[in-house]
């Protein structure tokens, strides 16, 4: 299956691509508009600031090319703050609009522990597709200091500091907040579920 | 069961709240009114709060009624103990509206007593105190061994249908030594009575580590409260929800020329084979995360540890944290780049520790790891550098604190004199960084049997564990370490 990892590069695409080919994708990371609105199946990576990696999607109308692929019945997964672009609004650093795909906010941890959560956390989720082989309340891998707190579009969930969105699904948009491709089996597992996902 | 309670612990005398020094009267510090201790320690309506009657101790009868009264007319659940030895004492102190009576002596002393306690006013409203040392109950003020022994003492508990006792370890008291896990493990075997752990609770990594006591049912805490330590909401708010967060077991790879080594103490180093073979086989065992330590790069630069992250990274599907010789950004950009998630930073950040700033505002703070290797130097400790050959006079603890400051992520804390012994991790060099900093440490240095694992995180308030020979020998497998840790209630993956 061919899969399209966007190249951001606000994200550890290296990580992402190595751990796709591993569970079997056939990869093509590329930059280019045409290539990203004309794509079955991509993946949107990203990691550390929500800002820089929207402006750098809005630079360089990639954000568009997005939503053309969507429209067009492409599949979507976005990896942590390429699951957080997929929300309709970030309060990282002032307010700035995501893609939209999902309903809800990205919101700051509050509370006593350490942000940014860095490590394992149970994630509890109901049968679904994407985690389909996966037994219930498995941890994966997160570091974040953002999440989304809310979303119609849940489909699985964690807790620090209170309950927080760890995956979203909004027809053939998906996310994760942790980071599949350092979650051992388990991640590994997601990532070739999303690959053998059938349209 | 109930939630895990965080009690307020106050001592009263003379109409004040007070801290004795080892029990000395003359050494009385005033707090002040009770009602404006409790307001600063923000002690919520309907929260329980734990009293004693100094002067009613000493003299054997209650003194400091009044400002019971007034403290229950605050709609505060207290507990109050202090020269408890009727039935009449023990009625003056409910008639002022105390939720419960604590005990001491006459628990251990004088069984009848406790029983005729527990007829008057209910099983539930009777805490037997005891306090122990070195596993004998101590009465009258410590000063004489008590002729019963905890086995003897605590079924009696379990007779009268007591199911919750105040037990506090004496010898660990106001030491900041922290709790006597040991000791609430011992009683665990002996007894179904829950336990409220006193003694030596001083930092929110205690308040966790006793919740995840199953006989443990609260802790009370006084000094470390006092003196604005820790804080009463936050510890409550630590222990609200259970605390389910997985803590990491981390092999550490020692990499010299490509190659894994190990040695004692940061010398006499034996080969000790491939880091692909050796990283793969520690995730499969279900390590949480890997360590790649480059002693040669110290020297040498990064160049060939590039390449052996390159390598292991290709095949390791869990956290690659990376180290030795990173002296600048464009050093942690290349090991990035090869495939570590995060970078450890040390002689290069004791140089300029403006070098963690720099990474952590272009990296992220996750990315930014810094290692400490501390020395016991007489009684300090202090930070050294270039694999531990040179000694800074740096104090370990303030230079932890101040790298957190500036934007490391998590310290990768190594105690160079505890490294390769086997006989644990330096405990106390743990508390007291951990206590300093709010980002994760991660405990290095030492670890020879299951139990120091454990006490790390329990006592030591690591949030990760490493050990590297340990592992590489096969002495214990990631995946047995897990299991143990998970027996004995901490959480891991």
């Amino acid at each position: 299956m061919l899969v399209t990892l966007i190249d951001s590069p606000v994200a550890n695409t290296a990580n992402i691509a190595r751990a796709l080919r591993a569970v079997g994708a056939e990869l093509q990371v590329t930059r280019d508009r045409a290539i990203i609105a004309a794509a079955d199946k991509l993946v949107l990576p990203g990691v550390g600031s929500f800002v820089a990696a929207r402006s750098w999607l809005a630079e360089h109308g990639i954000d568009e090319a997005i939503d053309a692929a969507v429209a067009g019945g492409a599949a979507l997964l976005g990896i942590c703050v390429g699951h957080q672009l997929l929300f309709d609004v970030s309060y990282e650093m002032g307010t700035t609009r995501g893609l939209g795909l999902v309903r809800g906010a990205v919101e700051r941890f509050g509370g006593t522990l350490p942000v940014p959560q860095i490590g394992w956390n149970r994630v509890a989720f109901e049968a679904h597709p994407l985690f389909a082989g996966v037994a219930p309340s498995t941890s994966f891998y997160f570091v974040n200091s953002y999440a989304g707190r809310t979303s119609a579009h849940e489909i699985a969930s964690a807790a620090y500091d209170g309950a927080f969105t760890a995956a979203v699904q909004n027809g053939r948009v998906l996310g994760v907040q942790f980071h599949p491709e350092k979650s051992s089996t388990a991640g590994l597992r997601v990532l070739r579920n999303y690959v053998e996902l059938q349209p | 069961m109930t939630a895990f309670d965080v009690i307020a612990s106050l001592d009263l005398l003379g109409g004040n709240v007070v801290r004795l020094t080892r029990g000395d009267f003359g050494t009385a510090r005033s707090y002040g009114l009770p009602e404006a201790v409790l307001d600063t320690l923000a002690v919520s309506r309907g929260a329980r709060l734990h009293v004693v009657d100094l002067e009613g101790s000493r003299s054997g009868r209650p003194v400091e009624t009044e400002l019971v009264r007034r403290m229950a007319a605050r709609d505060i659940a207290v507990q109050v103990g202090g020269g408890i030895r009727s039935l009449d004492d023990a009625r003056r102190w409910f008639d002022c509206g105390a939720a419960r009576i604590v005990v001491g002596t006459v628990a251990a002393e004088t069984p009848d007593l406790l029983a005729q306690l527990v007829a008057a006013f209910g099983a539930a409203r009777v805490i037997p105190a005891v306090d122990v040392r070195d596993g004998v109950i101590r009465v009258a003020g410590w000063e004489r061994a008590s002729g019963a022994s905890l086995q003897e003492v605590f079924r009696r508990f379990e007779s009268l249908g007591i199911d919750e006792a105040l037990v506090t370890d004496i010898s660990y008291d106001g030491a900041l030594r922290g709790p006597s896990f040991a000791l609430y493990r011992e009683l665990r075997a002996l007894t179904t009575v829950r336990l409220i752990a006193s003694g030596g609770v001083s930092t929110i990594s205690d308040v966790v580590s006793l919740a995840r006591h199953r006989n443990v049912s609260g802790c009370v805490i006084g000094k470390a409260l006092l003196e604005g330590r820790l804080d009463l909401g936050e510890a409550r708010r630590s222990v609200a929800v259970p605390n389910a967060i997985p803590e990491r077991v981390i092999p550490c790879l020692d990499v010299r020329d490509d190659r894994v080594v190990k040695g004692v103490s940061f010398a006499n180093i034996r080969d000790a084979g491939d880091p692909v073979e050796c990283a793969m086989r520690y995730e499969a065992e279900g390590a949480d995360e890997l360590v790649l330590l480059d002693i040669s790069a110290t020297d040498r630069g990064t160049g060939t540890t590039v390449d052996t992250v390159r390598r292991v990274a290709e095949s390791l599907f869990i956290p690659l944290t990376v180290g030795g010789g990173v002296q600048t950004a464009e050093d942690f950009r290349a090991l990035l780049r090869a495939g570590a998630d995060r970078v450890a930073i040390n002689t290069a950040a004791i140089r300029r520790p403006e070098l963690i700033a720099e990474c952590a505002a272009e990296f992220g703070v996750q990315a930014v790891v810094l290692s400490c290797d501390a020395r016991r130097t007489g009684d300090r400790r202090l930070a050294t550098v270039r694999g531990g050959k040179e000694t800074t006079s740096l104090d370990a603890v303030d230079w932890c604190r101040r790298a957190a400051a500036l934007g490391a992520g998590e310290i990768l804390l190594t105690s160079v004199d505890c490294d390769g012994q086997n006989r644990g991790y330096d405990l106390e060099l743990l508390r007291a960084v951990t206590s300093a900093v709010k980002v994760g440490v991660i405990a290095s240095g030492g670890a020879g049997r299951l139990e120091d694992f454990r006490d790390a995180i329990e006592r030591g308030g690591a949030r990760a564990v490493l050990a590297a020979s340990l592992f590489h020998d096969r002495v214990l497998t990631v995946d047995a370490v897990k299991r143990y840790l998970s027996n004995e209630g901490i959480p891991t993956r």
